[in-house]
């Protein structure tokens, strides 16, 4: 490197240093002067949000619904994830899925370097919706044994049968069948039609 | 302008809850029953004009009313989709007799 580069390294460690001095300084100063801390580390209400600079990205609980915290400007990801121009679906979560199936990701099989890793599994399930009007679901093995092994819904879940199973969506939506991770660690339940798309024949 | 300078007819009317069951054969299969509307409390907090007569047709049985189209974003799935009031998946806030037969 130049000398030149090394003074104008120099200067900016010296430029961020005070910066960091002074804003220590100040928020001390008004801990000092009796100024209430607006953030409580140890309120959950008051979760602290980070980018990936840790930079504070947002404030709140990370109890309250997705709509709720995403109106407040909050996500369950970090802000930095929010802002690289990953797909995102109509609650503002990452859609996972879409990066997958897009090829924009490609995340290790295992941590395990000698585990076998098994293919997806590319067999779409329909699954019949009871009533007359609901359109029915189609259950795609492949994006759901791309990030799990069978062994994650095989038979502790869903016996492994075509209609074996006595799902119903009263059950899903109290935590049964799908909603055990839909709604959790998967796109929310309040999404219908990204599992309801294959629309009944006869009638509309 | 029609509605600013119009009365509260509803209001006065005093339409309550209304029990939608049109469907009915379908919900039973689905294990729900008839769905309880109270129109009172809606138009306690909104608007008329923010349902009539874009999202309902003012009349009574006018509206061909179904879970189908509320998932596609029609009649109550305008507003119960988790952005503006609570999530479709909650059966039981519009729906008697949840998980009753299966
Ligand atoms: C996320 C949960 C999940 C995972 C993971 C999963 N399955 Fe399934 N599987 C299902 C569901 C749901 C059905 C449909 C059950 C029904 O219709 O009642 C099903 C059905 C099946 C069927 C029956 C298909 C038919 O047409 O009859 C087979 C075979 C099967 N799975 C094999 C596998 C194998 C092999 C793996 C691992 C590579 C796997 N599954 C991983 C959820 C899963
Ligand atoms: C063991 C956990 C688990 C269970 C059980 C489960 N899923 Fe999933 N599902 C996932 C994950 C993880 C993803 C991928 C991440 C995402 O899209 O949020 C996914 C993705 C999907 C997608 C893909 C969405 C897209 O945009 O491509 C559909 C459709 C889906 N699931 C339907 C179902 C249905 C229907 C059932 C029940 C029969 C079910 N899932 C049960 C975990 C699960
Ligand atoms: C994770 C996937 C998934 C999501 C999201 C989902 N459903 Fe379902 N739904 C299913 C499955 C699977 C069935 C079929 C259950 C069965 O075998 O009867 C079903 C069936 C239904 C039925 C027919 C009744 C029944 O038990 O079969 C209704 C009505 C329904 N869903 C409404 C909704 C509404 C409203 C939403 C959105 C708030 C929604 N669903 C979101 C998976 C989903
Ligand atoms: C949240 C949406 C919503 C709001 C807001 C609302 N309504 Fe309604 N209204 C409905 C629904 C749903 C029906 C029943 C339609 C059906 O049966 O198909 C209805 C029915 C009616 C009817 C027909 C009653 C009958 O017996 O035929 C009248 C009149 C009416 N509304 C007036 C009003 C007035 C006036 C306001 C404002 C004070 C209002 N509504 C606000 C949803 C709403
Ligand atoms: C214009 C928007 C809008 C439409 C359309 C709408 N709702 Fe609502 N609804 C709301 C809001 C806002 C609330 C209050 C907030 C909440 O509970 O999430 C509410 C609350 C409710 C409640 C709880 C009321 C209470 O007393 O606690 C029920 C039940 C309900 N709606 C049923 C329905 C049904 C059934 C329909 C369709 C016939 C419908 N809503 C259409 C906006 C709407
Ligand atoms: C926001 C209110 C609301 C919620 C929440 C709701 N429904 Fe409905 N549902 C309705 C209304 C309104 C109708 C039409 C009633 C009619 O006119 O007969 C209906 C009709 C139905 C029907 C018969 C028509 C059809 O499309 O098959 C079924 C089945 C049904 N609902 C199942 C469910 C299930 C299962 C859930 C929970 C996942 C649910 N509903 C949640 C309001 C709601």
């Amino acid at each position: 490197m130049k000398p030149t580069t090394y003074k104008y390294l120099i200067f900016l460690f010296c430029v961020t240093a005070i910066v960091a001095f002074t804003t220590t300084w100040q928020i001390k100063e008004a801990q000092a002067a009796g100024a209430k801390p607006t953030l409580d580390p140890s309120d959950p209400k008051s979760s602290l949000y980070l980018d990936s600079r840790g930079k504070l990205a947002g404030t709140g609980s990370s109890s309250k619904p997705v709509s709720e915290a995403f109106k407040a400007g909050q996500g369950w990801h970090p802000q930095a994830l929010q802002s690289e121009g990953l797909p995102k679906d109509r609650y503002g979560l990452v859609d996972w899925a879409k990066l997958v199936n897009d090829g924009s990701i490609e995340p290790l099989h295992s941590l395990d370097e000698d585990e076998d890793e098994l293919p997806p599994l590319d067999v779409d399930v329909v699954i019949h919706s009871k009533g007359d009007y609901v359109k029915d679901v189609k259950y795609p093995h492949q994006i759901h044994t791309y990030w799990l092994s069978c062994e994650n819904c095989h038979p502790a879940i869903f016996e492994m049968g075509a209609g074996a199973n006595p799902i119903s969506m009263v059950e899903i939506a109290e935590g049964k069948w799908c909603g055990r991770c839909h709604g959790k660690v998967a796109f929310p339940l309040a999404d219908c039609n990204r599992c309801h798309t294959i629309p009944k024949k006869a009638k509309r | 302008m029609i509605l600013a300078i119009s009365p509260k007819p509803a209001a006065a009317a005093g339409l309550g809850e209304m029990t939608f069951d049109n469907k009915i054969e379908s919900m039973k299969k689905a294990g729900v029953g008839p769905v309880i509307f109270s129109h009172t409390t809606h138009e306690n907090t909104i608007k008329c004009a923010e349902c009539h007569p874009d999202i309902f047709i003012e009349k009574r049985g006018a509206n061909d009313m179904s879970m189908k189209k509320n998932m596609d974003g029609e009649h109550c799935g305008a507003c119960h989709d988790s952005t503006v009031a609570f999530p479709m998946y909650q059966c039981s806030k519009c729906h008697t007799q949840v998980g009753a037969a299966k």
